[in-house]
This record gives structure tokens, sequence and C-alpha cells, in this order.
């Protein structure tokens, strides 16, 4: 057979796995173990072990269950009404009043957690019930809830940054600082949006929006949570503790946090915990699969005759950035984040390489495309999410959804523009 | 027969959850390893080998928390064509699905198993600062692997042996 049919036959036996809804890191070990058998004579098996040996007790990726772990603890605590109740008073008086709630509410929520899934449903929790009770539209609510929610991948610590940073051997911790400004941009533009939509839209068109001033007191709980965010960042920011260390310090902090609430009890803890347990296996099975298949798909040549291909047929970088986008969006469309980002790195990464971008700075790009496939049907976890949450269909949901789909496109652009909003906070910090 | 074999299911059941509940502690280990190495370090104390072994718990904890995991329906699948599907169509899509996870995961066991029997016959020492026989870390990850294993052929032969079978 030529590479051709070869390359074929590996790629239609994964579209089959995954598509027939084989468990994606087991699809992952059968497609690498067949391409592997198809490419080269080697002992497959025992390249398997040793790699998959070699994925599973790697030290960089310990912060991994501890993020997890971190946002586990702090999905149990109250956190969501005191969030909701801190933000209140500073927000009511906006254009788009507690609509922004949503917001400041993921962005916090997202600096604490590492999935947008989790943030979309803790701040949700409480909002949509109050929002929908003061007559707040329910397009927006669901809207803002959708798009924020995914500030959950790109504001650090985000398990998919730390997935990418492992795939590709870069610091986690210089990721991470990646990831600040860009998020709070886009947390920016989708707190315009709102800002624009209220000011814009024809007076009657919904029931009025009953604003609650809220208690000024209650700012003061949003404290603990800053302290706790702070903490981990600087740590990481001055290259006090490694990210697995300020992981740490966050489940220590969670913990504190969530005893000084009253809501740490032996069976939280242990829910907590169990729960952290299954999302990191789940994770780790899914990345252990990943890295044999790389490991495969090296065998194959298949990276390296693309990464020619693309870079004869000489695409601007810009060129390079739209494809990549609309690429991810397609791909988002049947695989959650983290999946597509483990299965497509062995293939992206020397392309992106020899295209001559910084590591760091693909990254968030990365980040802000796979979130914009979370929101996009017909697999869009944050989508689920809302649907469970609120029981509109998915139609509904995912129009709502489609403003903030449109800025996350403009957040691109502006990313690309202007690559130093990702790169200039880890280009300052020490060792780069 | 049917009480031997519910025994088995119970008994089954009941190993996985205790493979979640290791694997839960090695997350706590993780945790006391790492701040360990804080601690020691900040009192300028120096105690080797401490990030290899929050790395072997992590494999340790991972592997052992596969099959919990796979039960409580934890890992990720392509729902988009299977939740589609009239029942009988489901149910065979689950044999088909089961069938090759269950060739996988049996691959995946032995192959751990012999990389544990080679470190152990050939003496492997790790190449980290804390210098212990390799094997013994890979017994961890080689039990979860095999119990991974025994999860995936339970629930395959749940699946064919019962047309109620739903999978969590």
């Amino acid at each position: 057979m030529t590479e051709l049919a070869l390359t074929i036959v590996f790629l239609a036996v994964l579209f089959l796995l995954l598509g027939s809804g084989v468990w994606v890191a087991i699809s992952l070990i059968a497609v690498a173990t067949v391409g592997m058998t198809l490419f080269t004579s080697r002992p497959v098996g025992d390249a398997m072990a040793t790699t998959i040996w070699g994925a599973a007790s790697s030290w960089t990726l310990t912060a991994l269950p501890l993020f997890i772990w971190m946002g586990e603890i702090l999905f149990r605590t109250r956190l969501s009404e005191s969030l909701f109740k801190g933000l209140t008073p500073l927000t009511h008086r906006l254009p788009g009043g507690l609509l922004h709630v949503n917001i400041g509410g993921c962005t916090i929520f997202a600096a604490i957690s590492g999935s947008s899934a989790a943030t979309v449903a803790t701040v949700g929790k409480m909002s949509i019930p109050e929002l929908r009770r003061r007559g707040y539209p329910e397009r927006m609510i669901i809207g803002t809830l959708a798009g924020a929610g995914t500030l959950g991948l790109l504001i650090p610590p985000s398990i998919t940054l730390i997935i990418y940073g492992v795939a590709v051997n870069e610091s986690i911790a210089q990721l991470f600082i990646a990831g600040i400004l860009p998020g709070l941009m886009l947390a920016t533009l989708f707190m315009g949006y709102v800002v624009a939509w209220s000011l814009l839209r024809r007076r009657h068109e919904d029931q009025p929006m009953k604003t609650d001033p809220g208690r000024w007191r209650d700012v003061l709980g949003l404290i603990p949570v800053l302290a706790l965010i702070v903490a981990v960042m600087s740590s990481i920011y001055t290259g006090i503790a490694t990210a697995t260390e300020a992981a740490v310090l966050g489940v220590i902090g969670a913990l504190i946090l969530s005893a000084l609430q009253g809501s740490l009890t032996r069976a939280s803890f242990i829910d907590a915990l169990l729960g952290a347990t299954r999302t990191s296996a789940m994770i780790a099975f899914i990345l252990a699969g990943s890295t044999f298949l790389s490991l495969a798909m090296g065998f194959t040549g298949l990276p390296r005759t693309l990464a020619t291909w693309i870079g004869e047929m000489g695409l601007s970088p810009w060129m390079l950035i739209l494809a990549l986008t609309g690429f991810y969006i397609i791909l988002g469309c049947f695989l959650d984040g983290i999946s597509s980002v483990v299965l497509t790195m062995a293939v992206i990464e020397p392309l992106v390489r020899q295209a001559g971008f910084d590591m760091i700075w693909f990254g968030i790009f990365l980040m802000v495309v796979v979130e914009m496939a979370q929101i996009t049907p017909p697999v869009g976890f944050n989508l689920f999410v809302l649907q469970g949450m609120t029981g509109k269909d998915m139609a509904f949901i995912a129009r709502a959804a489609a403003p903030m789909f449109a800025i996350m496109v403009l957040a691109v652009g502006i990313l690309s523009l202007f690559p130093s909003i990702a790169t200039y906070l880890p280009d300052a910090m020490s060792g780069r | 027969m049917t009480t031997f074999l519910n025994r088995l299911d119970r008994t089954l059941n009941a190993l996985y959850r205790v493979c979640g509940y290791i694997a839960a502690l090695c997350m706590v280990a993780i945790g006391v390893l790492v701040t360990t190495s804080i601690v020691t370090r900040l009192s300028g104390l120096y105690v080797p080998g401490l990030t290899e072994y929050s790395g072997y718990a992590m494999a340790a904890g991972s592997f052992f928390a596969l099959a919990y995991t796979f039960v409580e329906g934890g890992h990720i699948r392509v729902e988009l064509v299977l939740g589609r599907l009239p029942a009988p169509a489901r149910r065979a899509a689950e044999i088909w699905c089961l069938g090759v996870a269950v060739a996988v995961t049996a691959f995946l066991a032995w192959y751990m198993t012999r990389l544990t029997w080679f470190s152990w016959q050939f003496g492997e020492y790790s190449e980290g600062a804390d210098a212990i026989l390799l094997y013994k870390p890979q017994l961890f990850a080689m039990t979860g692997a095999i119990v991974l294993a025994i999860a995936v052929l339970h629930h395959f032969v749940k699946c064919l042996a019962r047309t109620d079978y739903a999978p969590r």
C-alpha cells in the first residue's frame, strides 16, 4: 500500500471508532495500535506500555488532578450564592444590570476552576432563577452564561491549558499567566456587548427588568475567593511556586474557604475527592492514549508530510490561522475541547512550529477557538449544561449563544493582530 | 447459578469501588507529597525523590481509578450517533463499543503486566533522584489496568446477557 492509502485507513478507523461511540481514550489506543502495526515492524504492545507509563507518571501532570480537586471542593461550597450577592451591588447600575453578574461571576469562578462546564453550572445555579425572577430576558441570561462560561478554559487554572502544555512541552506556569489578559479582554468584550444591547434595545421589548441594589456588605463576601485567586496566581507569576505547587496551595485554600463557609463536611469532602478522582482518571486515560497515538503518528510520517505540504503551499500566517480556526470549530462539532486538543497536537504542533508561531501564543489562540466550539451545536458541552439547567431546547440555547460566538471570533482577530496581549505577561515573567 | 452471578456482580462492583477509594487516597498522597516538598524547600532541607514519588502517585491513582470511572460512566465518548439510535440498534452499538473496549483494555492490561515483569526481571531502577526499583510503582499501574479489563469484560458480558442493559 502507498503511504496515502495507509493514511486514509488510519483516519477511517479513527472516525469509525469515535463516531460509533467507543470511549475516546480507548479509540485512541486502538487507532494507534492499528497504525503502528501497519507502518512499522516494531513491537507495538511494548511501545504502548512504555509510552503510557511514561505519560501517566509524568510530574508536570500532577498539577492536573490537584487543580481539578480544587475546583471540585469550591463547586460544593456556597460560592454561587456569595458570587451573586457580592456582584449585585457592583453591577446593578450598569446598563444591562445584573446580566453583568453572569459575566463577572464566570470570570471569577474561571479563575478557581479549570472547567467551563463547572463554571456555567456554578454561576448559573444561583443567577438563572434570580435573573428570571427579576424579569431579565431568557435569551440574554442564557447567552451571557454560555459565552462567559467558556472563560473557564482560558483563565487559569485551565485543565485544557495543562493538557496543551504537556502535549507540546511548554511551561504550564507561562501558559497560565498568558491566559490572564486575553481572558479579561474577552470578559470585557462580553460586558461591552451587554451594555450595547441594553442601550440599543427597544423599550418594552421584554418584560421590565427589576434591578435590585443588593447590600453593599455582601461585597465583602467576595474577598476570600479573590484572595485565593490572587494567592495562587501570584505564587505562579513571581516564580515562588511551580504550577503543581500552586495547585496544592489552591487545594488547601479551597478547603479553608469551604470550612469558613461551613460547607466542609465529611460527605462533601469525600464527594469532592471522588469527583476529582473520576475526572482526572478520565483525562489521564485520554492523555495516555493520545501520547501513544502521537508516537504512532510519528512512525506514519503523517505530521511531517502535512507540515511540509502546508509549508509548500506558502500560506500567509493569517490564512493558516483562519484555516485552523475553521478546522477546530468543525472538529468541536463532534468532540469536546480536551479530546480535540490531544487528538490534533501530534499533527498540528510541527506545522505550527514550522510556521514560526509562538507556542505560548498559539496555546491561548487554541483555547479561544476550542471554547468557541463549546458553544456551537451539536456537541457543545456548555450548551448541554445550560439545557439541563434551563429546560429550553437546544436550538433556542444555540441561538442565544450565537452573539457570544461572534464576539469570540472578534477576540481571535484581536489576539492575532496584537499577539502581545497573550505574550506580554509571560515575557515579563522571569526565565523567558 | 443466578445467585452466584448476582454475588459475583456485587463483589466485582465492590472491587471497583475499593479501587476508586485507593485512587482517591493517591490524590491525597500527591497533595501531601507536594506540600512536603514546599515545606522542606522553604526550611532549607532537601528530600530526594519527592517529585518522582508524586509522579508515581499520579500514575497509580490514574490507573486505579480507571475501572471505577468506567462503571460510573466517567469516561468521555461521542454520543452524537449513539443517543439517536432506537433501542435495539443502540444495544447492538453498545455491544460493538464494549467489544472494542474489551480487546483494547485486555491488550493494555497484558502489556502493562509485561512491562512490570521485565522491570522486575532486569531489576530496573528509575532514572530520577529517588532511585527505586521501577517495578514497585508499576505494580500499581498494572493492577489498575487489569481491574479495568475485568470491569469492561464484566459489562460486555452483562450487555450480551441482558436486553435491558443500560450503560451509565
